[in-house]
């Protein structure tokens, strides 16, 4: 094998070790900095190294009473720090290591560098380990030995050797050799800063999904001593309350989203007849203001509602004006037609925006039809029910599919402004479950299984309706 | 504002669409029976979609005894501006206003320079392995891991409790990068050929040509990045459980919408900052839940209207595919 191709393979090899300890860096439970059971077990090698605070939140007693020194946390930060840097330095030479033979020599340099610097990193740790084991209060502060430092030590070591094989294997640079790196790669490494973003905030959440096989309460960390295979997913259909809940749940999940599945006829009918009015002054006023509630939050709905129907709102002034009572109700407390309200204010904010594409469609119709239409004689609902509906069936179709993929996710908002203790029983649907379980309740695993099934439910609807649509319009609408 | 020339173009076929409507039609009594339902129906949605906005605000405006009795129903009485002015002296409303607003022009700033430029570049043939890197940018569009790993994973970051929580998660925004690749496809090739010829690098081409041509493209996904984020208040419910001075407005609104004992340490610290100057108009509970949703609603009221073509072409969008 000539050394050429040993390098190119070596290379392979550096890759992944970056593309790991890229990962590492963000993974708390393979936190090395972690030497004390003081310091927070969601922290990362990343939040150790960039956040001081976050650090030493729990030490404000250990450091007044001089339990530990502050020089320690400093050594674990600055280490943690070094890593970072280390190992940034090391990826820049990586990303060098896509160019032309001489960048390729020149990014061993940092490769190294950065190596030699995050094994710094690692000693200065491994010193603040040692130091923090003669600390006066051992039970306090509870000195751990430094998980993973060996295996970071190994990664940085790897590192150096391997850049400095490679720099022999490569071919030696010829004068007047230029530093480039081809346009595919560049465009490559032009791209991969976002890809990296999009990958620590969509998929790396997958790995919380590991959680729903564990009995995690929340700072606890994962260890196979709490891991307890499938329970929770037994739990969830075994246990009695969690069943009930859950058959509630999906209740009105699926009832809300069914009535609104079952009237977003609505949407097309305001659009046609909005196209009815003739006045375009006046077309334009109803639709702009009709559209204005869709860009308010839930929030804000909730606080017209509160307007409104509150014990001192509008209705209930206009009805003790009027002598009809005596004393305001608060209409927002009573539970009766949970999913009828719910329905109505999902109309109220949505009905004027989602005619907006139907209003479109309808001024794409060709006015030959119509014409056509009119001359042999048809009046104006005909022409409405024969020419206008048929067209605009495809848009409907398109978006019916789309919303019955969606039929889960009704999203949360909406249900937690508008609950109250009197209704939670025909208001929480699976979002706002899921949020109520885990965030609220700490039930961390439990909440993660039933989003999982959320998840994966959602993914196959999603596919199904692309297949149906492909089927029934010869498009598919991802 | 002026009109552009598809506006215009627009507007004419409207006008013949009128007209070619009237000249085949004539109206009977059922037709005017239609026409006045029909009227009337749009009249009252309309009115419905914009009296309560009109309601609350005449509330705030007015003398706030006379609310507090719920006397105010359609005309305000005794306007003053009091009620703004002590929201601004109370600390935490400040801040939640400075917060909101920092996130959504940072954010929205962050997110269109991000949306244009990888837009750009998954335009680009040449990349190597394009399709796979585009692959996985759209696919997070169609699935996500669930709230709680999502929660665990921010706190994993260190992004709770961090103002950097509203802003990075942000910038990488699948669905509007489609939107800007889909825009910047239909922008002829012979620009960029011609540039490339005379030595233009990417980012000039970028900045010099791609950029400045995708200006409606990009004003329509700001404006709805913008409106996103100066509503968004499930991360700041989620991920500041531990940080009040980091909480948004519209979680502001909510804790005051529902909590009575802040609405009385509100009204103490509000009370003391106008003691003198307007003692009748002393903030009740009624009156400062009506200023902080004012406050929160009157920047999108303000800037809809003018805005509104930016949004209808948004939605108009949303039928382009990855």
């Amino acid at each position: 094998m000539s050394k050429e191709k040993i390098a190119d393979k070596l290379y392979i090899v550096l890759r992944v070790l970056y593309l790991v300890a890229f990962v590492l860096l963000f993974i708390p439970a393979l936190n090395p900095a972690r030497i004390s059971d003081l310091i927070p077990k969601t922290a990362s090698v990343f939040t150790c190294g960039t956040s001081y605070g976050t650090l030493t939140q729990n030490f404000a007693r250990a450091f007044n009473k001089g339990w530990v020194g502050t020089l320690t946390l400093q050594m674990v930060f600055g280490g943690c720090l070094c890593i970072i840097i280390g190992f940034a330095a090391a990826g820049a030479g990586g990303c060098m290591s896509l160019g032309s033979n001489k960048l390729k020599k020149i990014g061993v340099i940092p490769s190294v560098l950065g190596g030699i610097l995050a094994f710094a990193g690692c000693m200065m740790i491994n010193w603040a380990a040692t130091d923090i084991k003669g600390t006066p209060k051992p039970d306090r502060i509870v000195p751990m030995d430094p998980q993973n430092l060996t295996f970071y030590i190994v990664l940085c070591v790897a590192m150096v050797v391997l850049s400095v094989v490679i720099f022999f294997c490569l071919p030696k640079t010829e004068k007047g050799e230029k530093c480039y790196i081809e346009t595919k790669f560049q465009l490559f490494l032009l791209l991969l800063p976002f890809l990296a973003l999009c990958i620590v905030f969509a998929y790396l959440p997958l790995l919380g999904w590991r959680y729903a096989f564990f009995d995690y309460k929340s700072g606890d960390t994962l260890s196979m001593d709490n891991f307890v295979g499938l329970k929770w997913f037994t739990f969830l259909f075994e246990n009695e309350a969690t069943r009930a809940d859950l058959v509630r749940v999906m209740r009105n999940t699926l009832a809300m989203s069914g009535l609104g599945l079952a009237t977003s006829w609505c949407s097309m009918a305001f659009a046609i007849l909005l196209c009815e009015i003739k006045n375009l002054k006046f077309r334009r006023f109803v639709q702009t203001f009709t559209t204005i509630p869709n860009f308010i939050s839930w929030v804000l709905v909730y606080a017209v509602a509160f307007a409104i129907f509150s014990t001192d709102g509008f209705v209930s002034s206009m009805l003790i004006n009027s002598g009809a009572i005596e004393t305001g109700t608060n209409y927002l407390m009573d539970n009766s037609h949970m999913w009828i309200k719910m329905l109505a204010w999902g109309m109220w904010k949505g009905l004027g925006w989602n005619a907006i594409i139907y209003i479109a469609a309808i001024s794409g119709i060709d006015q030959q039809l119509y014409e056509a239409a009119s001359i042999d004689g048809a009046g104006r609902f005909q022409k409405m029910w024969n020419i206008t509906v048929p067209s605009l069936i495809p848009t409907f179709m398109t978006l019916l599919i789309m919303a019955i993929a969606g039929i889960l996710s009704n999203g949360m908002d909406q249900y937690l402004v508008f609950e109250t203790p009197y209704n939670t029983d025909t208001i929480t649907v699976l979002d706002l479950y899921v949020y109520k379980l885990g965030i609220n309740g700490g039930r961390v695993p439990l909440a993660t299984v039933v989003g999982m099934f959320k998840s994966v439910i959602s993914v196959v609807l999603l596919f199904g309706a692309n297949k149906v649509s492909k089927a029934v319009r010869g498009e598919s609408i991802m | 504002m002026a009109m552009t020339k598809q506006e215009k173009l627009d507007r004419k076929a409207e006008q013949k669409y009128e007209q070619t409507h009237q000249r085949w039609y004539r109206m009977t009594a059922g037709d005017w029976v239609f026409e006045i339902i029909n009227h009337a129906f749009f009249i009252i949605f309309t009115l419905l979609c914009i009296f309560p906005f009109y309601y609350i605000f005449i509330n705030t405006i007015s003398d706030n005894d006379l609310v507090r009795k719920g006397a105010i129903n359609f005309i305000p009485k005794g306007i003053h501006i009091q009620n703004y002015v002590s929201m601004f002296n109370v600390n935490d409303v400040g801040t939640a206003l400075m917060v909101t607003v920092g996130r959504t022009i940072f954010g929205t700033v962050l997110m269109v320079l991000a949306s244009a430029f990888v837009g750009y570049l998954v335009t680009k043939q040449d990349m190597w392995c394009k399709k796979i890197w585009y692959r996985c940018l759209v696919i997070t569009m169609y699935f996500n891991a669930g709230l709680i790993p999502w929660y665990l994973n921010m706190s994993m970051l260190g992004l709770t409790n961090s103002f950097w929580a509203y802003i990075i998660p942000g910038i990488v925004a699948p669905y509007n990068i489609i939107l800007v690749k889909t825009y910047i496809e239909s922008i002829p090739g012979e620009l960029e050929e011609s540039a490339k010829i005379d030595g233009a690098s990417y980012m000039t081409i970028f900045v010099k040509i791609i950029w400045p041509l995708s200006k409606p493209i990009l004003a329509t996904i700001a404006i709805f990045g913008a409106v996103g984020n100066w509503n968004s208040f499930t991360d700041s419910l989620i991920l500041m459980p531990d940080a009040p001075q980091l909480h948004t407005l519209q979680h502001k609104l909510y804790t005051y919408l529902n909590a009575a004992s802040n609405l009385k340490n509100m009204m103490n610290s509000g009370a003391g900052t106008i003691s003198g100057a307007a003692a009748t108009n002393v903030l009740n509970a009624k009156t400062i839940k009506y200023t902080i949703s004012m406050v929160t609603v009157l920047p999108i009221l303000m800037v809809y209207p003018f805005m509104q073509r930016y949004f209808e072409k948004g939605i108009m969008l949303g039928a382009v595919k990855g």
